[in-house]
């Protein structure tokens, strides 16, 4: 989504000329147009994390809206306290852009994997996280990130072409229609999970749901699934405690929901200390299709 | 075998582990830029009880090409470099804790972990302390740890401690002057209380008398050898070229590249 993510940015900033876009040393063969057309509003605050974080909040106090970029881990775990300290305590118009959330760095390895961002971004005070489902809702994350005017985390992750009609982009979008499982999927392992339910023959049974903004109020139309079906899927890239499975385990507990079956299928870790592709961890994990069609067959 | 080999055989062999690998993500400009210093350090530095942490975790192919020549990786694992279930992948693991100390890939851990060891080192008053050899990159000295590092190093002063800069003065997306200038300058090194020396990064012989005074001079410092050297050294087309650390090596560039490095 690196592409998608320069261009659509490349339009917001010369609509919004409050966008200050900070890197941290990235963008090679991405960002080169962007910082022609922004000029000064383009900074490479070079392989500076924390300091590209004060920056960014320090721009933010004039009324500019900084965008910080790099890959997830150095705009996350690295400089979490910066980002706790100088940018959410105060609430400060700050987005925060990681690429590469779970293991989509692949053969880079775990240091340039993130598997507890969403967790660590949620800890935090007034942070909101955008997680695209597909290419196509980088536009809308990006505008939707910039109307807020607190701090905001897009896990960004690579697009993967797909041969599926994408509904429009919400928050929280219905995807399929069924009566027998509700399966809720965080993010674009969306993508897995398509391909499983689509090898599955009576695809109607399932009530399909992409969460792609945390925390969030869950709709109503999402609960009354659960309560018809009582059989739960939660599918994330992401370690089991933090993210959207803790989310939907505190509303099943508030609204006390009853389950006859309910499976978490997340990110358990490196097993084997093997490097590999984001499919091969996923893999590793049980998040690839076939393991989740295997899931949803026998359930 | 002479030293005009030496720089050969290595640089073919990471240019051709990169081609079977067809990778964007070799970073083949880095690995190429400080190979000749992993040679020196490697072959004739590292004695007994020494460690060696590449700070630069990208340049992790000239690491593992340098552990397969010293037999501590075999020519098979070497092969199966990013390729699926690997234990090569594009920077380094933690799997051979001997030979790879740290996991590097995210800059700025190296010389913090690095001065911990030499301190470990010292702490265990070891006869001979042992040394510890730390290979940063000049984009790398971005990070504010490595100046924590480096106040850190000097305050209790780690003299067995050899700090190298591959100072290319490329960085992943700009020259390090259009970034945030110049961190691998002698005169901040000096000011943090390093002994630092400077030595052309492509000349073995220099390379040799410079990690030899460093470790001859200045009894209680921290030592920083600033290592002039050019991105893609020997790989005519991507020298001193951003571009360097992105490309994938075709059929014509390995032809090309192959003949290139016999002319280093």
């Amino acid at each position: 989504m690196r592409q998608a993510f320069a261009k659509h940015i490349g339009v917001l900033c010369k609509r919004d000329r409050k966008i200050v876009f900070l890197t941290g040393d990235l963008g090679f063969n991405a960002f080169e147009n962007l910082r022609e057309t922004i000029g000064d509003r383009f900074i490479n605050a070079g392989v500076a994390e924390h300091n590209m974080v004060g920056v960014a909040a320090g721009l933010s106090t004039s009324g500019f809206k900084p965008w910080i970029y790099s890959i997830a881990p150095f705009t996350t775990i690295k400089v979490l306290e910066e980002l706790r300290n100088d940018v959410c305590l105060a609430n400060r118009n700050v987005k925060i852009v990681g690429l590469g959330g779970g293991f989509d760095y692949g053969l880079a390895g775990p240091t340039h994997h993130i598997i507890q961002d969403v967790s660590l971004m949620l800890s935090l005070p007034n942070m909101t996280v955008l997680a695209p489902g597909f290419q196509e809702d980088i536009r809308h994350i990006i505008k939707t990130a910039n109307k807020m005017l607190s701090p905001v985390y897009i896990r960004l992750t690579k697009a993967q072409p797909l041969d599926y009609k994408i509904p429009v982009y919400k928050p929280i979008r219905r995807l399929t229609t069924g009566n027998k499982k509700t399966i809720i999927v965080f993010g674009s392992i969306i993508v897995e999970a398509l391909c499983a339910i689509n090898q599955i023959k009576k695809n109607s049974e399932i009530d399909l749901w992409l969460v792609s903004q945390l925390p969030i109020k869950f709709p109503d139309t999402m609960i009354n699934s659960i309560k018809k079906t009582r059989k739960l899927i939660i599918i994330e890239e992401h370690q089991k405690h933090g993210g959207l499975g803790s989310a939907i385990s505190d509303l099943l507990i508030s609204r006390q929901l009853s389950l006859k079956f309910f499976r978490h299928i997340y990110i358990t870790g490196y097993k084997s200390h093997h490097y590999g592709s984001r499919q091969f961890h996923l893999k590793e994990n049980k998040l690839d299709s076939q393991s989740i069609f295997s899931i949803l067959k026998k359930n | 075998m002479n030293k005009k080999k030496l720089q050969y055989i290595f640089r073919e062999k990471i240019i051709k582990i990169a081609y079977q690998a067809q990778s964007s993500y070799a970073h083949i400009g880095s690995c190429l830029s400080c190979i000749d210093i992993l040679i020196e350090v490697f072959l004739n530095q590292l004695k007994k009880g020494d460690k060696f942490v590449l700070s630069k975790g990208h340049a992790a192919l000239a690491l593992y090409v340098i552990l397969n020549h010293q037999k501590k990786l075999s020519d098979n694992d070497l092969n199966t470099y990013l390729q699926e279930n690997t234990l090569l992948g594009i920077h380094p693991s933690s799997l051979m804790p001997h030979d790879i100390p740290l996991a590097t890939g995210s800059l700025g851990h190296g010389l913090s972990f690095s001065a911990g060891m030499a301190l470990s080192h010292k702490m265990k008053n070891q006869k001979k302390d042992g040394h510890v050899y730390c290979l940063l990159s000049d984009g790398e000295c971005n990070e504010g740890a490595v100046w924590e590092a480096a106040l850190f190093s000097s305050r209790y002063k780690l003299d067995n401690l050899i700090a190298i800069i591959d100072k290319n003065r490329i960085q992943a997306f700009d020259r390090i002057e259009e970034a945030l200038g110049d961190a691998a300058s002698p005169d901040k090194w000096l000011s943090f209380g390093f002994d630092v020396h400077e030595c052309d990064g492509h000349a073995l012989d220099g390379l040799k008398s410079v990690f030899n005074a460093a470790k001859n001079t200045q009894k209680g410092k921290p030592h920083m050898i600033i290592a002039h050297t050019c991105r893609g050294k020997g790989m005519k087309s991507i020298e001193d070229d951003i571009k360097s650390n992105y490309v994938v090596i075709d059929d014509k560039l390995l032809k090309q590249s192959l003949a290139e490095i016999k002319e280093l």
